[in-house]
């Protein structure tokens, strides 16, 4: 195992992410590829803690911010879907579309 | 003399900053405690130049036996330029010092009697007059121009906020604007001057300029720019020909703020000025004539003015205007002494006068119009004999101070600028004994009139600073020669480059004394016994007399100017604000971004994953370049 793995790895989780996020209609599928995205940042960080010119702590670290960031931005965004789906009984990403003018 | 000052630090040179940094505290006080002091707080004021007075003493002393110096600490530095806040402690600050402590002490004294009736405004009085005199004690001791200059606008702020005191009187608040506008008008001369002596020096500290200036540091063309750019402020300070006509307006101001602008502050900034750079006058011949002319033409045409005005307070403004021009006149004719002696001996004398008139105001009931006055020494006997004597010695009676600065003065033309001056400064002398003949023969002597039977004197602290003046102003010219063993006289200690000892021309003295009494003599033979009728005279010259009486129509030309032209233009510019900054440049602004808005507002969806992915081609587009445009490595 060497780092070119984990960085194939991490690739292509951040890709499959990328496509969650573009192509689904539910707004709790994109939230998923999300996680999926920030996961792969983590692989890649603990993967050049590891495997680095000078092996220290700093990946490990900012992987566990990444974690704990990520588990409150789920917080949040599920409290917005929620009150989403209270207000019009459906999560579909196509329909909210307030943003605009 | 101001050449070889050296940082001889004693300890009186280091303590002089107290006296104007205890008044500013006093105003600072006031203002925040005021009220809940008891007389609002009006005794801090007092207490505080009280103070400064006696560190005036103290310095005075320090001086005597150590000399002066300069101490200063530096402020900030920008680039290659340090400025410094510092004092200078030579004779011309000290005596500046003693003369504005004294006389604002005299006249906050007297105002804690004249202003009693000011409720509300009583703590605001007298923390203006703190700052007032904070002001001035800094102009005096300041020892570059940058600190200078911000006393000097210090004190024209105090000026205009004291003229209109009563600013719910139309006219002491237009008086208010008056003054600052026209004495801004020298301020900007002086600025520009400051500013062009900095650019060829590099600096604002005072003597390092005189050192450079001596060495031929700056050109000849531009020291006379700078020099009188310099003058110019003088000229609106200290009211002369064609910046003078503020002065007599600011008589609308309460009586002893007059004795303080006309004695102690505010006027004599501009004789002090022209006296503080004298050595870089004296580089300039054609600055020194231009001074000398100005102080000529402006001592002439006021004390012409000063015979013909029936308002008291005019009258003595008039002959303020007229003596800061005799002090002009003699800086211009190289008399450094004579200039300053006059400077001290009018100031003890003017404000005398001032007090006085407001005492007479106080007890008549605000009578102004002397010719609704008389005989009032029957009624009011110490008003009138101090009053009295300041006209007396203004009139240049002997041996009163009047006679000593004024002889001094006329020596001193006579030496520096020759028969031609001269005999137009004895007319000026000649006016000035006539019109404080008329005062004298109109107010205080002559017949009680029956409106003012019940005339009554002013209470203590009024008359206590009446006395203290009319004692100076009987005495004060005695310093002049020098009469103890041990002193030799003002001129050999307070000169410029040698000492000079009192003048004595007998030619010269006994005209002075022949035009003096001659003046008063026909006062008294016009006013008191009309041997000579003054209607008469007054009919006989109605061209001259409607001349002076609209003040050579000065004010109505500089109205016409300022309707005609300031105006007009302040109207276009008016016009090219509304239309090319406001419509074009503001609301264009607004408007172009506002419409732009609304055309591409159409581009947004509001869908997430549209953004989402204008997100993600962005970020490939940037690794793209960034893995085209870098060499791989």
């Amino acid at each position: 195992m060497s780092l070119i793995h984990f960085q194939v790895l991490s690739a292509a989780l951040f890709s499959i992410g990328v496509y969650g996020v573009l192509a689904r209609r539910s707004a709790v599928m994109v939230l998923l590829a999300l996680e999926l995205m920030l996961n792969a940042v983590n692989v890649n960080l603990i993967a050049f803690a590891a495997y680095g010119e000078q092996v220290q702590a700093t990946g490990q670290v900012i992987a566990i911010f990444v974690i704990t960031v990520a588990a409150a931005e789920v917080g949040l965004a599920m409290a917005i879907i929620l009150r989403l789906f209270r207000d019009r009984a459906s999560v579909d990403v196509d329909e909210v579309d307030l943003m605009k003018w | 003399m101001l050449f070889q000052i050296e940082t001889v630090t004693n300890s009186g040179v280091q303590w002089a900053w107290l006296a104007p940094t205890l008044s500013a505290s006093a105003f600072c006080a006031i203002v925040v405690l005021g009220r809940f002091l008891p007389k609002q707080g009006a005794f801090l004021s007092l207490l505080a130049i009280m103070a400064g007075f006696g560190v005036f003493w103290y310095v005075l002393s320090e001086f005597l036996s150590s000399g002066g110096g300069i101490f200063s600490v530096d402020w900030f530095t920008v680039g290659e330029s340090t400025f410094s806040w510092g004092i200078i402690v030579d004779e011309l600050s000290v005596v500046m010092l003693g003369l504005v402590t004294f006389v604002a002490l005299m006249v906050q004294m007297y105002s804690l009697g004249y202003m009693k009736n000011q409720e509300g405004s009583f703590g605001w009085y007298f923390a203006v007059h703190s700052l007032f005199a904070a002001a001035m004690l800094t102009l005096v001791l300041a020892d570059n121009f940058l600190l200078m200059y911000i006393a000097w606008e210090l004190v024209g702020a105090c000026s205009y906020l004291l003229i209109g005191f009563w600013y719910h009187r139309r006219s002491a608040a237009e008086a208010a604007k008056k003054a600052f506008i026209t004495t801004r008008i020298g301020d900007v001369g002086l600025l520009i001057g400051i500013l062009l002596l900095f650019n060829e020096t590099g600096t604002f500290d005072i003597t390092t300029i005189f050192h450079i200036a001596e060495q031929g540091g700056i050109g000849s063309g531009t020291l006379t720019a700078a020099v009188l750019l310099i003058f110019l402020g003088a000229m609106g300070k200290s009211a002369q020909f064609p910046l003078h006509v503020w002065l007599p307006d600011a008589m609308e101001g309460p009586t002893p703020v007059s004795a303080l602008i006309h004695a102690a502050t505010m006027v004599v900034a501009g004789v002090f000025l022209v006296a503080r750079v004298f050595p870089l006058f004296v580089m300039s011949d054609t600055a020194m004539l231009v001074v000398a002319l100005i102080g000529l033409i402006t001592a002439l045409i006021t004390a012409a003015m000063a015979l013909v005005m029936t308002d008291l307070k005019r009258v003595l403004a008039y002959s303020t205007i007229s003596h800061l021009g005799f002090m002009m006149l003699a800086l211009g004719s190289f008399g450094f002494t004579a200039a300053i002696f006059h400077l001290v001996a009018h100031a003890f004398a003017k404000a005398l006068l001032f007090l006085g008139a407001g005492s007479i105001a106080h007890g008549t009931g605000d009578k102004r119009d002397i010719r609704e006055m008389g005989g009032l020494w029957k009624r009011m006997p110490v008003t009138s004999i101090t009053f009295g004597i300041g006209l007396l010695a203004l009139g240049g009676i002997p041996p009163l101070s009047g006679f000593f600065s004024k002889d001094e003065i006329l020596v001193a033309v006579l030496d520096g600028r020759g028969p031609l001056f001269f005999v137009l400064t004895l007319v000026a002398a000649l006016m000035s004994a006539l019109y404080m003949a008329r005062l004298l023969f109109l107010v205080v002597l002559g017949n009680l009139k029956t409106e003012n039977e019940h005339a009554h004197e002013s209470p203590w602290v009024m008359t206590v600073p009446l006395i203290a003046l009319a004692v100076l102003a009987l005495g004060a010219g005695l310093l002049a020669p020098g009469l103890i063993p041990g002193y030799d006289g003002f001129g050999n200690w307070l000169f410029f480059e040698e000492p000079e000892a009192y003048h004595i021309n007998f030619l010269v003295m006994v005209i002075s004394v022949v035009l003096s009494i001659g003046g008063f003599a026909i006062g008294w033979a016009l006013y008191s016994r009309k041997l000579l009728s003054a209607d008469r005279i007054r009919e006989r010259f109605s061209g001259l007399h409607r001349v002076l009486v609209n003040k050579y129509y000065l004010d109505d030309l500089y109205q016409w100017v300022i309707n005609r032209v300031v105006l007009a233009f302040a109207r276009f510019m008016a016009l090219f604000d509304r239309i090319v900054v406001n419509d074009v440049g503001v609301n264009g602004t607004g408007r172009s971004v506002f419409l732009s808005a609304w055309r591409l507002r159409y581009l947004e969806t509001g869908k997430v994953y549209n953004y989402a992915l204008v997100m993600v081609v962005g970020v490939v587009a940037v690794a793209l370049i960034w893995w085209l445009a870098l060499p791989y490595a």
